[in-house]
């Protein structure tokens, strides 16, 4: 279906997402493998201040490891939910699956901050956006869920 | 569910095919499938109103309630 406002087909809308979330995979492989120089140079532009003081290259390192397996996660989920969407199969379990596992990346990435803000306090603010995003993953999660059970009511009624 | 479906019998006094009856009452043979095995959720009332149409009986002669 064309928009006729703006031309824009909901394929080609689907397969701007789809490349995103490809592009977004590659960039976060990429600091898998960089996390170490992104540490480096955050240690040194830093001025924040933490409970626990000392060196911050490492902290850091850990925690880009962490939340980048955190964010592979959802970016694997996120590709399948759009490839199910792609194939017409909007409301079925195994999106709603996908939203939690999204859900619970976010929340889990949001704790990893918050542990990390030891070190440093403005990691509080990923925190919370981690956190709030992990929220709003939850409750469109459980809007999936009803209306999985909605469709499928639907199309058990004769 | 406690609610039993007995098509297959008014099906059967009334000899008539499931394929057949699917046609007459303008549903699918596989939603007429569901509703005989038993897994549908809800039957329209237009849908009862045309299978006791065809089939010349009472909604009662096709549905029953059971205690579970």
């Amino acid at each position: 279906m064309v928009n006729e406002i703006t031309g824009w087909s909901q394929m080609k809308s689907l397969k701007l997402s789809r490349l995103l979330v490809a592009g977004l995979f590659f960039l976060l492989v990429v600091i898998l493998f960089t996390a170490h120089i992104i540490a480096e140079w955050f240690s040194i532009i830093s001025v924040g201040q933490g409970i626990i003081g000392g060196r911050l290259d490492i902290p850091v390192t850990v925690m880009i490891y962490i939340c980048d397996v955190f964010a592979i996660t959802a970016v694997a989920a996120l590709n399948k939910l759009l490839s199910n969407i792609s194939k017409d199969e909007v409301f079925i379990e195994q999106n709603t699956l996908c939203l939690r596992i999204i859900s619970w990346c976010c929340v889990m990435a949001g704790l990893t901050f918050t542990v990390f803000s030891l070190w440093r306090y403005e990691f509080l603010f990923a925190a919370f956006f981690a956190m709030f995003l992990g929220l709003v993953m939850r409750v469109l999660k459980n809007v999936f869920e009803k209306a999985v059970e909605l469709k499928s009511e639907n199309d058990f009624t004769i | 569910m406690a609610i039993i479906v007995n098509l297959d019998v008014m099906m059967a006094k009334r000899k008539i095919s499931s394929n057949e009856l699917a046609e007459k009452v303008g549903i699918t043979a596989a939603n007429l499938s569901i509703l005989k095995t038993g897994k549908a959720k809800a039957v329209r009332f237009s849908t009862l109103d045309k299978i006791c149409e065809v089939l010349e009986c009472q909604p009662g002669d096709i549905l029953e309630y059971e205690h579970e």
